[in-house]
C-alpha cells in the first residue's frame, strides 16, 4: 500500500509530518510546516492565537486535508488509513461539544464503546475529576467540567498517542494541576503527547520539545531550555517574544 | 515492522451501534417538542377531524374518516418527525461540532444517521400506534382493506419523507435554518397534499403537483390502500423516486462539519 510506511521500523516516529500547507480563502494558514514527534515524546506547539497551531494538529489528527505536505501518524497515513489511526489516536478538540442532553457517564459510555479495548469508565472520571458529576448533562455542566471531559473521552480508547489543543484554556488552577498530571500519567505509560498550547508554564513543565509557530511557519524546533538558550533569554516568556516579536499573553 | 500495523482496521463493534442508537434515542426522548408535536399534534388533528368525518359515508362502509382523515394524520406522523425533527437533530449536531468531534473517533459519523432513522422510525411507530389506538378505539375507524398493501405504502412513505428530510439537513447552513426550511417544506408539502381540507379545493394546477409530491402522494396511496383499491402506480413511483432524489442530493451535499 504505503512503501515508506511499512518499511519503518517499530521506533519509528509516532508523527511525520513533511512541509504541511493549508489555506483558507486566500490565506495561508499554515505554511510549509515540519515537525517530528517521536514515540513517548511530549512536544508542545506554542504560538499566538492564529499562528497555525490547530490547523496544523487538526491535519495531523486527520481531520483536515492539507493542500500539500505529507503526514505520518505511528507510520500511517491518517486520511488513507483513517481507520487505523482512529483506533490509536485520542483528540482533544478545542470548542467541540458534545451530545448536550447526555450525562457525563452516557458520554463517556458512549465513547468508550468505539474502541476496541477502551480504558474503563471509572478511571477516566476519576483522571479529570468528575466522579461526583456523572448524572449531569452535558449542557448543564460548567464550561471547565466540558472541558475535562473532553479531554477524558479523548483518553476513552487508551491511545498511544493524544493530540490536546488547548488542554487547559479556561480551567482553573486546581484543575490546571490535576490535567498536567494526567498528561505526566500519560508520559509514564509511554503514551505520545502533542499539545497546543499558548501558556508557558504548562509548556515548561510538561514539554520535552517545543514547536514554535508563528504566521503558519516553523519559527523554532527545541526543547524549552534549548529555545531559551537559543535567544538568549531568560525565561520563556522572553525566548518567545524575541523568536516571534510577539507578547503571547497579551494576544488572549 | 511497526506494531502498528496489527491493529487491524476495525469498526466499532455492534454493541457500539446499539450504544449509540439508545444515546441518539435519549437525546429524542429528553427534546420535549421534538417528542410530543410528532405524536400529539396527529392525534389533535384527529380527534378535531373525525366527529364529522366518522359520520360521512364514502363507499363500501368506509367513512370519511378512514379514507380522508386517517391517511391523512398517519402522513403528519411521518411529515413531522421526517422533515422537521430528523434535520434539526443534524444540523445541531454538524453547528455544535458533534459529528466533528465524532469524526475523530472509530465511529463514522455515518453511524449517527443510521442511528437518527433508528429511533425516528421507532417515533413515528408510537405516533402510528398512538394514532390508530384513538381512531380504532374511540372514533370506531376500520382497518385498511388490503393491511399488507397499507403496510408497504406507509414504509415507502417513511423512506420518502426522511429523504426530504435529509436534503434539509444536508443544504441548511445552522441549526435555526433546518427547522425553518423543515417546518415550511413540511406545511408547502401537506398544504399541496391536501393537509389543510382536501387537495380537491386546490387549483388544479397545485392539486396536480401535491398529488406528485410525497405528502400528497402517500395520502392517496394509503387512502386507496385503506379502502381496498388498487394503489396507483403512479403514487408509488412518486414516492420512490422521493427516495432515490432525496439519497443523491442529501449525499452529494451533506457535510459533517
Amino acid at each position: 500500500m504505503s512503501p515508506p510506511t511499512s518499511a519503518e521500523p517499530s521506533g519509528a516516529p509516532a508523527i511525520v509530518a513533511e512541509r504541511l500547507h493549508k489555506r483558507y480563502r486566500g490565506t495561508t494558514a499554515v505554511h510549509d510546516v515540519s515537525l517530528r514527534v517521536h514515540r513517548g515524546e511530549i512536544v508542545g506547539v506554542l504560538g499566538v492565537n492564529g499562528a497555525g497551531k490547530t490547523t496544523t494538529v487538526e491535519m495531523i489528527a486527520g481531520l483536515r486535508r492539507p493542500d500539500g505536505g505529507t503526514v505520518r501518524v505511528l507510520g500511517l497515513d491518517p486520511q488513507r488509513d483513517r481507520a487505523r489511526v482512529r483506533q490509536v489516536l485520542g483528540v482533544q478538540l478545542q470548542d467541540a461539544y458534545l451530545h448536550g442532553a447526555l450525562t457525563v457517564a452516557e458520554l463517556v459510555g458512549l465513547y468508550r464503546s468505539f474502541y476496541p479495548h477502551p480504558r474503563p469508565a471509572a478511571e477516566l472520571l476519576g483522571l479529570v475529576g468528575l466522579d461526583g458529576q456523572r448524572h449531569v448533562r452535558f449542557e448543564k455542566l460548567s464550561g471547565g467540567q466540558q472541558q475535562r471531559l473532553s479531554i477524558a473521552l479523548a483518553l476513552a480508547g487508551a491511545p498511544r498517542l493524544v493530540v490536546l489543543d488547548e488542554l487547559t484554556t479556561g480551567l482553573d488552577p486546581r484543575a490546571r494541576r490535576r490535567m498536567w498530571a494526567t498528561v505526566e500519567g500519560l508520559r509514564d505509560d509511554g503514551v505520545t503527547v502533542l499539545l497546543v498550547s499558548h501558556a508557558m508554564e504548562e509548556v515548561e513543565r510538561l514539554c520535552d520539545r517545543v514547536v514554535l509557530l508563528d504566521a503558519g511557519r516553523v519559527v523554532a524546533t527545541d526543547t524549552p531550555a534549548g529555545l531559551v538558550a537559543r535567544a538568549g533569554a531568560t525565561t520563556l516568556d522572553d525566548a518567545f517574544v524575541t523568536l516571534t516579536g510577539k507578547q503571547l499573553e497579551d494576544v488572549e | 515492522m511497526s506494531t502498528v500495523h496489527a491493529v487491524a482496521a476495525r469498526r466499532p463493534a455492534l454493541r457500539s451501534w446499539l450504544v449509540l442508537v439508545v444515546c441518539e434515542a435519549k437525546m429524542v426522548v429528553r427534546d420535549t417538542a421534538g417528542l410530543v408535536v410528532p405524536v400529539v399534534l396527529p392525534l389533535l388533528i384527529l380527534v378535531m377531524s373525525a366527529g364529522s368525518a366518522a359520520e360521512q359515508p364514502v363507499a363500501d362502509g368506509y367513512t370519511a374518516l378512514d379514507v380522508f382523515v386517517l391517511p391523512l394524520v398517519l402522513t403528519i406522523v411521518l411529515g413531522t418527525i421526517g422533515v422537521i425533527n430528523m434535520p434539526s437533530f443534524l444540523a445541531y449536531y454538524r453547528r455544535t461540532g458533534v459529528l466533528r468531534r465524532l469524526s475523530a473517533t472509530p465511529a463514522s459519523p455515518a453511524m449517527v444517521l443510521v442511528a437518527q432513522v433508528v429511533v425516528s422510525v421507532a417515533q413515528a411507530l408510537v405516533g402510528l400506534a398512538g394514532a390508530l389506538a384513538v381512531a380504532f378505539g374511540v372514533l370506531g375507524a376500520r382497518p385498511p382493506a388490503h393491511l399488507a398493501a397499507a403496510l408497504g405504502v406507509y414504509a415507502l412513505a417513511m423512506a420518502a419523507m426522511y429523504a426530504v428530510g435529509m436534503v434539509v439537513a444536508a443544504v441548511a447552513p445552522t441549526p435555526n435554518s433546518a427547522v425553518a426550511i423543515g417546518l415550511i417544506g413540511f406545511f408547502a408539502l401537506g398544504a399541496l397534499g391536501g393537509m389543510f381540507g382536501g387537495r380537491s379545493t386546490l387549483p388544479p394546477a397545485l392539486a396536480a403537483v401535491g398529488e406528485w409530491l410525497p405528502f400528497g402522494a402517500a395520502v392517496e396511496a394509503l387512502a386507496a390502500a385503506w379502502v381496498g383499491a388498487p394503489v396507483d402506480t403512479a403514487h408509488l413511483l412518486a414516492l420512490a423516486g422521493t427516495v432515490v432524489v432525496g439519497a443523491a442530493v442529501s449525499a452529494a451535499f451533506f457535510r459533517w462539519t
